[in-house]
């Protein structure tokens, strides 16, 4: 285990309205997580809620477990958390085995979705509520909580009660009370999901700057992809309790490894057709029941590396990655407008194309200036795929084939 | 045709008066017990009865205090200095209503977290089991209780009737009902935060149930005080003797000193008059509750 000593110099607050810059002495203890083959099935269940599930996180990581509820995000929190026993499988946190470490003593902190604050304490007592329990003086939990409450902009409400806080104010009390502590390790379970649209876009751009000055391992829970998106170094895309795909968040948006995280990731969701993929003299091309595509060389290429023969396949595009033609070719699809929704920007356009639904978005810009309003119901128009964008699954596995 | 608003004036002042009818009912014969005891005996027993008395009469009061000394309290060796048998029978009644208050709220605040939100194996039947408790009348398991209290050699002292009102499952079912409502993240987040089970529930759980125990206290000590049933089983030598039992042997004696028996009603009403009006707001919290949840 490495210890690093760092020294960060971070506003203090000195008595009352006297603020001046003091030098903190952190020491902070190398907060690597790793997880071998956690399996957690509770008692009476026949399947397990988390399969083998194995990951390592770096130091300083944001790590983010995101999926459909259900799917096991929760429960592998709350095991690294020690609130859930771990049926198989080790949980280290630096070099210590955490199987059956309390929480306690596992040096972490966690904010939780419904804030879980201590209504009978003001937010001053709800900070120091940990630190008096490690029996720290009361100068020093002072200075803490002043600390924590200057990061979050809550000095002003030190002395009120939960109660008498909005949504917002809460939350940032909640991750208060997380950063009081100066856990090695910072578990966030769905914290954004009780807060309202525009205030959970602020918290979010909130949670970022957080991160760059408490400068610790993050793992946070989220059903939203965007939030997933936007805060992850890495993503942890879980399904039925199997982990599908791990990843940067670039890496699962251009790369996803099966048809379910081709779904998940990206908004609206990925459009799938069912397809032929043939191999002739001329190299490989797609066929669906309306249309035939060539593919891009990168893809040819991929493609004949692995050695795949004619097959059946699925094909999918992201609706920002289908085109629009003014004018009909060989490459092109005819597909008619049910529903077209103005977002500002762009266009949403849902589709029949192949008997079946298609989405496609399109830029206003692009876009005819007597169109840019939204396309009447029932419009023809001409839709094709990029010869590179295109994703190719295995029908029967929804694996990834390249 | 009338209006909305003087329709529903009009439904407002018929409950008034409704409920000033009930009330007249209901303080009457305390008013009319309180009055009582300052009255003269010849005035009490006169054929035309005075609203109010003619001239306040202390003789009663100073009749019951001149009766039958007693210690103040006993415990053990401890002695206290000797004072008219009904200043020891108040003792008495509060003490025993006192710790029967404090252990009942105790026991049953425990309880009610555990069936709650722990988990543990026979939780259901533990919990069922209570609830049929509370469907038992006392009388069916007061010779056990009698036999058991005896064997313990408890019978003829004030535990006698404070120990078979500790574990009363009312108390246990209301705190558990109270006890639902704490979220589960707020445990885990004591928990996390390094709180020892003592200290969740002492400084977590207790708070956050603080209502439910506030109408379960007032509760016990009412019904405690007033349990004359249990406190006539339990008890029978003069110095253990409760004010409501102690009332019963002054009508025993003096079958028409009706003013002595006023002012010793009036000595064991005061009390929980007190305690009620201090604690008024968790009383009827606990009534509104209770009936809410349960």
């Amino acid at each position: 285990m490495e210890t690093c000593r760092k020294v960060e110099k971070v506003p203090l607050f000195l008595g009352e309205g006297v603020r001046a810059d003091a030098v903190r002495l952190r020491f902070t203890i190398m907060a690597t997580l790793n997880l071998k083959n956690i399996v957690k099935t509770y008692p009476g269940a026949t399947e397990p809620t988390v399969h083998d599930f194995n990951l390592d996180i770096a130091d300083k990581e944001f790590i983010v477990l995101v999926g459909p509820s259900g799917c096991g995000k929760s429960t592998t929190l709350r095991m690294i958390a020690g609130l859930e026993e771990i049926t198989g499988g080790e949980l280290y946190i630096g070099d210590t085995l955490m199987n059956n470490v309390e929480p306690k003593d596992r040096d972490i902190a966690m904010v939780f979705q419904s804030y879980a604050l201590y209504p009978h304490m003001t937010v001053y007592e709800n900070m120091a509520f940990a630190l008096k329990l490690r029996h720290m003086s009361k100068e020093d939990i002072d200075k803490r909580v002043r600390w924590a409450a200057d990061i979050l902009d809550i000095t002003s409400y030190l002395e009120r009660k939960p109660r008498a806080l909005s949504g917002g104010q809460r939350q940032r009390v909640a991750i208060g009370r997380a950063i009081v502590r100066e856990p090695k390790v910072f578990l966030m379970d769905e914290p954004l999901s009780n807060l309202d649209a525009k205030l959970r876009n602020a918290m979010r751009a909130e949670i970022i700057k957080l991160r760059q000055r408490v400068d610790t391992t993050f793992i946070y829970v989220t059903h939203d992809q965007t939030e997933a998106m936007t805060l992850g170094d890495r993503i942890v895309i879980m399904k039925d309790g199997w982990v599908m795909q791990i990843g940067t968040p670039q890496e699962v948006f251009e790369h996803p490894a099966n048809m379910f995280v081709a779904g998940f990731i990206g908004m609206p969701q990925m459009n799938f057709f069912k397809a032929e993929l043939i191999h002739d003299a001329a190299g490989y091309h797609v066929e669906c029941n309306c249309g035939r595509m060539t593919l891009s060389e990168r893809l040819q290429k991929a493609l004949a590396e692995k050695g795949y023969e004619s097959r059946s396949v699925v094909l999918g595009c992201r609706p920002e990655h289908m085109i629009m033609k003014k004018d009909a070719d060989n490459t092109t699809m005819k597909a008619t407008v049910d529903v077209s929704e103005m977002m500002g920007s762009e266009i949403h356009l849902h589709l029949t194309c192949c008997e079946q639904d298609v989405v496609v978005r399109i830029p206003t810009t692009e876009l005819e200036e007597s169109q840019r309003g939204g396309l009447t119901f029932g419009t023809e128009i001409n839709i094709c795929f990029p010869e590179d964008l295109v994703h190719l699954f295995d029908p029967e596995t929804e694996e990834n084939l390249l | 045709m009338k209006s909305g608003v003087e329709r529903k004036s009009a439904y407002h002042v018929i409950a008034l008066i409704l409920l000033v009818i009930m009330a007249i009912l209901f303080i009457f014969p305390l008013y009319w017990i309180v009055t009582g005891a300052f009255k003269s005996a010849a005035e009490i027993n006169a054929a035309q009865p005075t609203w109010f008395p003619k001239e306040f009469v202390l003789t009663n009061f100073e009749k019951l205090f001149s009766r039958r000394a007693a210690p103040l309290f006993q415990f053990g060796p401890l002695v206290g200095p000797v004072v008219p048998g009904a200043i020891r029978w108040l003792v008495n009644t509060v003490f025993m209503s006192v710790a029967a208050m404090l252990l009942t709220c105790l026991t049953a605040s425990m309880a009610g977290y555990a069936l709650a939100k722990k988990r543990f194996i026979g939780r259901g039947l533990v919990f069922s089991l209570i609830v049929c408790a509370m469907a038992l009348p006392k009388q069916v398991i007061l010779l056990p209780l009698i036999r058991e209290i005896s064997a313990l050699g408890l019978y003829d002292s004030l535990w006698a009737v404070i120990l078979p009102t500790v574990g009363w499952p009312f108390g246990v079912f209301l705190m558990k009902q109270f006890s639902e409502s704490i979220p589960g993240e707020m445990l885990e987040a004591a928990r996390i935060d390094g709180a020892s089970e003592l200290r969740t529930f002492t400084q977590i759980v207790m708070p956050m149930v603080k209502p439910g125990i506030g109408a379960l206290a007032i509760f016990t000590f009412i019904n405690t005080w007033n349990d004359y049933f249990m406190q006539l089983i339990m008890l029978s030598s003069s110095e253990e003797l409760t004010i409501s039992l102690g009332i019963a042997t002054l009508q025993a004696e003096n079958a028409t000193d009706f003013g002595l028996i006023m002012a010793g009603a009036t000595l064991a009403a005061l009390p929980i008059i007190i305690v009620f009006l201090i604690f008024q707001k968790y009383f009827t919290q606990g009534i509104t509750m209770g009936a809410v949840k349960g």
